[in-house]
Formats: C-alpha cells, sequence, structure tokens
C-alpha cells in the first residue's frame, strides 16, 4: 500500500485522469469529501442566506479556512454591532467540529479575550448533521443568552446579571477598542 | 448505552485544546474491524465474497475496504465468476484481471456516490444531513426515525454512538434498519457515469453496471503489471502496453505522459492548431476531420430526416434552422425511428426468448434421462446409484445452486424440478413481455395513423370547398356572358371583369347582372350571401323564440 502511495505521487504532476482520481481508489478520502461537503454549504449559503449571518471561504482559495460574519440580535447589549470569526475545518469535518474563533473582540461570558468560546456544540456535543449556519445561529443566541455556568470570562459573567449597564458599555469597549486597530 | 453516554453529558464544557486532543486520538483502528462485521447486515448487499479483504490498515484502508463490501450484488457476483472463468485462461489481460483480483484489488476505480452528478432534480428530502448529497445505501434509525447514508452514520456512530440530529443514543445492532422505500426512490434518480469524458446517463441503480462493465472510459488497472496507476479502459489493451511514460509531444516538444496526449493536444499544446477552410475557425489539427463532419457551419449537409425524402441540403446552420422549424418530415421520422427502435427489442426479446427455450429443452432432456435411469435401477436394485454432477448450465442461479448445496432440496430430481419450474416461469415472462410490447407498438402505430387519416381528410375537404368555390365562380362568369350576349347593349367590360373577380365576399352593390347570377345558382354556398332575406329571417325568428339569457 505505501510503496502504490508513492508511486502515486511520483508520477502524478501531468498525469491525466488515472491519477486524479487515484485518490478515490483509497476509499473516501477525508479531505475530499471535507471539502465536497463545504462546497455544498456554500452553495446552500449563497442561495439561501440566513438574515444575520454570512460565510464564505478565505480569500486563498482553501475550502478548509473559512471567515464569517454575525450581527448582534436586537435587545442584547451586542445590538447594531457586527462580529468577524474564523472557521477552521479539520480534513475529516462534519465528523469534527470546526474551530471557531472570534477575530473581533468580544466582551462576553463564554468568550475569552482572544477569541476562543466555550459552546458545548463546537466540543462534546458536535454531531456531524451540524453545519456552518447552524453554528453560526447558535452563536448568534449564544449572544443574547450566555451560559454563565460555565464562564470563559468570570467577570462578564457576574456583570450579566448584576449590572447590565456597565456590562454594555463594556461591551461597546472592547468592540470599538480593536476595531480601530483592524 | 446509558452509561457509556452519561459521563460525557455531565461533564462541562472543557477546554478546546482538550477537546481536540481527544479528537484526533480517534483512530479509524477499532473502526475498520467493526464496520467489516456490520455491514453485511447493514448495507443493502449481504454475503460478498469479497468482504474479505487483507487486514486493512490503521488509517487510510477502512473506507475502501468499507466500499468493497457496499458494492453492488450483482457486480460483485460477476466480478468473481468473472475471476473464476478467467483463472485458468492464457490471455494476458485476463491473466492480470485474475492475478490482481485475487491479491484484493479491485480492477476497476470504485464508485464514489458522494461524487455523483444528478441529472433530474434531487428532492431536498433524499438528501443525508451529514454530507449533503443523496443517500447512498440509506440507513434508518429505528428509535427516532433519522435517515443518513450508512457510510456517513457508521462513521459518525463510530466516533460519538448518538443519532447526529437528537443525540438519542443508538447502537448498531438494534437500532439501524435499512430505509427501502427510499432506496427505491434513489435508484430511479438519473446519474451521470462518473468517468471522465463519457456523458453517459442512466438510472442509479443501473450505473454500477454500466460502469464497471460497459463503460469504456472506466479507470481501469494499467495492463502493466509493474505499473500501480490508473487508465480508461479503452486505452488499456495490452498491445498498447503501459501508457504512463513520458514522451516529447511532437508539436511542441513538451514531455507529456503518454496516456494525457490527447488532452495535450486538445488543451495545452499551442503547435497544433489550424484554420478551419470554410468557417475561419481556430480548430485542433487532428480533430479537423472531426470538426468538419460534426461541427463546422459552413459545411454543406443534408437534413437529418434525409433518409425519409427530405431533400434539403445547405451550410449546417441552415439545416440546422431548418430542422427546428421544423422540417416536414420529421414526424415521419420520428414515426419510422420509433418502429426501428421496437424493432430492436423485439428482436432481443426473441433472442431471449429462444435462449429460455434452449435452455428449457435441455433441462426437460436431463429430467427424462434422470426418470429413465431410475426406473432401470428401480429394475436393477444392486445397482448404485452414480454421482450426481448438476450441468454448469443450469446450475446459473446462485441461490438455487447454494440451496441445493445445503441440502434444503433433498435429490438432485428436486432440484431438476426447481429449475424446471423456474425455466417456465422465466419463458411465461418473456412471452408476457413480447405480447405487451406488440400492443403497445400496434396502439402507438394506430394513433399516429389516426392523426395522419384525420389531416388528409381536412385536406381533402378543404380541395373540395376549393372546387366548389370554383364552380360558382365559372358558374356565374358563364352566366354573366349569356346575359351579355343576350343583353348584347350592358354587357360593359367594366361589369365582366367585376363578376368575375367577386368571390363571395362580393359587395351587394356590383352590377345586377351579377346579383342575377347568384339568384340563379341556388346550389352554390356563396348564393345565400345575396338572398338577403334569407339570414335576416333567420335571426327573427331565433330572437323569437328563445328569451334572453341573462
Amino acid at each position: 500500500m505505501s510503496y502504490s502511495m508513492e508511486d502515486n505521487q511520483n508520477s502524478a504532476p501531468g498525469s491525466v485522469p488515472a491519477t486524479k482520481l487515484g485518490g478515490a481508489r483509497k476509499g473516501t478520502e477525508p479531505g475530499l469529501n471535507a471539502s465536497k461537503r463545504l462546497q455544498t454549504e456554500l452553495m446552500q449559503l449563497m442561495t439561501s442566506p440566513a438574515p444575520g449571518i454570512s460565510a464564505f471561504p478565505s480569500a486563498d482559495g482553501n475550502l478548509l479556512a473559512w471567515r464569517a460574519t454575525i450581527e448582534g440580535p436586537d435587545d442584547t447589549p451586542y445590538a447594531g454591532l457586527t462580529f468577524k470569526l474564523s472557521f477552521e475545518f479539520p480534513s475529516n469535518y462534519p465528523y469534527a467540529p470546526p474551530t471557531v474563533l472570534f477575530r473581533t473582540p468580544i466582551y462576553h461570558p463564554n468568550v475569552d479575550f482572544s477569541g476562543r468560546i466555550c459552546l458545548d456544540i463546537l466540543k462534546d456535543k458536535w454531531t456531524a448533521a451540524y453545519n456552518i449556519q447552524t453554528v453560526l445561529l447558535s452563536l448568534q443566541s449564544l449572544l443574547g443568552e450566555p451560559n454563565n455556568a460555565s464562564p470563559l470570562n468570570g467577570e462578564a459573567a457576574e456583570l450579566w446579571d448584576k449590572d447590565p449597564a456597565l456590562f454594555k458599555i463594556k461591551v461597546m469597549d472592547r468592540h470599538k477598542d480593536i476595531e480601530e486597530d483592524e | 448505552m446509558p452509561p457509556l453516554n452519561a459521563p460525557e453529558e455531565g461533564v462541562p464544557a472543557a477546554g478546546l485544546a482538550s477537546w481536540q486532543q481527544d479528537n484526533s486520538s480517534t483512530s479509524y483502528a477499532s473502526y475498520a474491524p467493526n464496520m467489516l462485521s456490520e455491514l453485511p447486515e447493514l448495507g443493502p448487499l449481504p454475503e460478498t465474497p469479497t468482504s474479505s479483504p487483507p487486514a486493512p490498515g490503521p488509517l487510510l484502508s477502512p473506507p475502501a475496504s468499507f466500499m468493497r463490501t457496499t458494492r453492488p450484488r450483482r457486480f460483485s457476483n460477476i466480478s468473481i465468476s468473472s475471476v473464476a472463468a478467467t483463472v485458468g485462461s492464457e490471455t494476458q489481460s485476463a491473466c492480470v484481471g485474475s492475478t490482481r483480483d485475487l491479491t484484493g484489488r479491485s480492477p476497476v476505480l470504485l464508485i464514489n456516490y458522494q461524487e455523483l452528478q444528478y441529472e433530474s432534480e434531487v428532492d431536498k428530502s433524499l438528501e443525508c444531513p451529514i454530507c449533503r448529497t443523496p443517500f447512498h445505501a440509506p440507513i434508518t434509525t429505528k428509535p427516532c426515525g433519522h435517515t443518513f447514508c450508512s457510510e456517513c452514520l457508521l462513521r459518525a456512530h463510530q466516533l460519538r454512538p448518538v443519532c447526529p440530529i437528537d443525540r438519542r443514543p443508538l447502537d448498531v445492532e438494534r437500532d439501524f434498519c435499512k430505509a427501502r422505500v427510499i432506496h427505491d426512490q434513489l435508484d430511479r434518480l438519473r446519474v451521470k457515469c462518473p468517468s471522465q469524458g463519457c456523458g453517459h446517463v442512466c438510472a442509479r441503480e443501473l450505473l454500477a453496471v454500466h460502469y464497471e462493465r460497459y463503460c469504456e472510459y472506466t479507470p481501469v488497472l494499467c495492463p502493466d503489471n509493474s505499473c500501480d496507476l490508473w487508465i480508461a479502459r479503452q486505452d488499456a489493451a495490452p498491445d498498447k502496453g503501459c501508457l504512463h511514460k513520458y514522451t516529447p509531444c511532437q508539436y511542441c516538444s513538451k514531455q507529456v505522459m503518454k496516456a494525457g496526449l490527447e488532452e495535450h493536444y486538445d488543451r495545452e499544446c499551442s503547435g497544433n492548431t489550424v484554420k478551419c477552410a470554410q468557417c475561419d475557425s481556430s480548430v485542433v489539427q487532428h480533430r479537423m476531420e472531426n470538426h468538419v463532419a460534426n461541427d463546422c457551419p459552413s459545411t454543406v449537409v443534408l437534413c437529418k430526416w434525409n433518409k425519409y425524402g427530405c431533400g434539403k441540403s445547405a451550410p449546417r446552420h441552415d439545416v440546422q434552422a431548418h430542422e427546428k422549424k421544423p422540417c416536414i418530415y420529421q414526424a415521419i421520422g420520428r414515426l419510422a425511428q420509433d418502429r426501428e427502435d421496437d424493432r430492436l427489442i423485439i428482436s432481443e426479446l426473441k433472442v431471449r426468448l429462444s435462449a429460455a427455450e434452449g435452455r428449457l429443452r435441455v433441462a426437460e432432456q436431463e429430467k427424462t434421462e434422470r426418470r429413465e435411469r431410475k426406473r432401470r435401477q428401480a429394475g436393477n436394485t444392486n445397482n448404485t446409484m452414480p454421482p450426481f454432477v448438476p450441468d454448469l448450465n443450469l446450475s446459473n442461479s446462485p441461490r438455487a445452486a447454494a440451496s441445493y448445496n445445503n441440502g434444503t432440496l433433498d435429490s438432485p430430481e428436486d432440484y431438476m424440478l426447481a429449475q424446471f419450474e423456474r425455466m417456465e416461469t422465466q419463458m411465461e415472462d418473456l412471452r408476457k413481455n413480447i405480447h405487451e410490447l406488440d400492443g403497445l407498438h400496434s396502439m402507438r402505430l394506430l394513433n399516429d395513423t389516426m392523426r395522419l387519416n384525420e389531416q388528409i381528410a381536412e385536406l381533402g375537404s378543404k380541395v373540395g370547398v376549393i372546387g366548389m368555390h370554383t364552380t360558382w365562380l365559372m358558374n356565374v362568369q358563364r352566366q354573366s356572358r349569356g346575359q351579355q350576349r343576350a343583353g348584347g347593349v350592358v354587357g360593359s367590360p367594366l361589369s365582366s371583369l367585376a363578376s368575375s373577380s367577386g368571390g363571395p365576399g362580393t359587395t351587394n352593390s356590383a352590377t345586377g347582372s351579377v346579383t342575377n347570377a347568384a339568384r340563379n345558382a341556388p346550389d352554390n354556398e356563396g348564393g345565400r350571401y345575396y338572398n338577403s332575406s334569407l339570414p335576416l329571417r333567420r335571426n327573427s325568428d331565433g330572437r323569437g323564440e328563445n328569451p334572453p339569457r341573462l
């Protein structure tokens, strides 16, 4: 098996359909399926976009890295703000969750200062039936309903209940701060 | 199941890093043997003898072995039998096919069902929520009723033993079942053959047979034993040798692999184009003939219904417009083509019927021989019964053969009887098919001729009307001339002109001679227009009898 793989790679450049399909011989190669599925999702996002969210692959043509934006839902401290996120998909997506980070700094009980998110469906509750759209919708609803029982940002979790006004100020501060830096 | 799941549910969401470690440590090593043992029950295709490949490697081979087990049963039977048939034969290609088959490698690149292109519109509900493509070998979960591709679900289940939609714990052996209705729906979807260069479109259930047996573009193993690459079947003749060696292109002297030469000429090579003399477009040199024969818009060609009587010949784009208009011979041509198609089908059915009859005859012969032998044995008890060797021709149904070997049919006679019955039903089916086809065919013919007949009748009636008009006109003219001759003075050239050019639609203000003529010809339709009292009376009658409908 290893020999044939080596052979394949050496003669790959320039050869046509045979080697192009060579990957499929080993059954379904994970990377291929992940891109295929991501293409389908892209198509779906383009044809039937959900309000308040958008996502697109990064400019370098790598389907395994995406950029996304969500708008802060009304009636939350985040109303009117827009947040950028990055998605990194593993090669065995959708069997493993993507790594999602907030690029725009955000003051939120379940997001730490480097943008990492604590959300169960991105970890142990992930299932293969989730997709980019459902993840973005979940994140949007997380903005309005943080899970204060397992905070990454303890201060934010306390303020959320105790002092909504101060919370709102901190949110605006943090959001503004870094957007100017960008 | 719950104990397995409980700790996970209870764990608060941990840091990102810890999860990723978890994830990466999930190897496929344990996944492969599971799959193999499960699939015979789950997949659409049980009891494939190919399901015992050499022990799979830890990471990449499990999906491959999975695909092997899910290959359609029909094909795997074929491949096995073809291996058996060719093992002894001496031709090189057969040796290549069989030896490689026996080492556990498929001679044909397997179909990746998730990459297929669908021709028909696919309902969203037929798409797997995991791979987002139409289901392949769908499985439904029993407790929650969600459906997935078997491959997708088993892979997801391997990572977490719960339903991917609602996280209900699932057990592979107890909670999965085949989704038969959906399976049938999927079988009917029209798909494109995945081989590059092949444009074949067929129902999905037929794809495997086309791809693995007939498609000329299916990637097969290179006929050179030392080469491990794939090549289109049409290029895989043993006498061509391995086409995976580099040669310089004869036009641009670039190093190109032999197998890719054609594509290189078509796509990359720049020193290979010439101008078409007729249409001024630049064409690849060795495709020139093809261009003139099929594409060039300026070449003079015949109408495609030429065979059925259309004599049109013109430059291709004119002829295409003419065919689209459409050509009047199209109806006849279509009919004739349909007939040819039907004739082909009928002849094929006839061949099959005669083959079945032949087999039946052999079976009958066997039966009588056996009876004979039995009778002889009954008379001569000392004789021992000769060992029974089933005829290979007759054991073409593996199921029957298997059941015979398993001892469900006690004696060779029973086996023969079963075979015989099977033949009879087969023949009956064939006969029925032929009858149906015959009926269908004559119906279609009748429908088409009826339409033609109607049209002809209509044309006939129109000709009749025109004839009547002409006779009326002639009468008018003749009578006006007679009057002229009789009256002598009134007959000016003007009035005769008016009478000859005026049809039934001429106004009443024409000269009196015309109205006179019309009254004298009451059998003409046109006469009524001039008899002004008749329509008026009718009108008034109608109004008097029928009250207004409002």
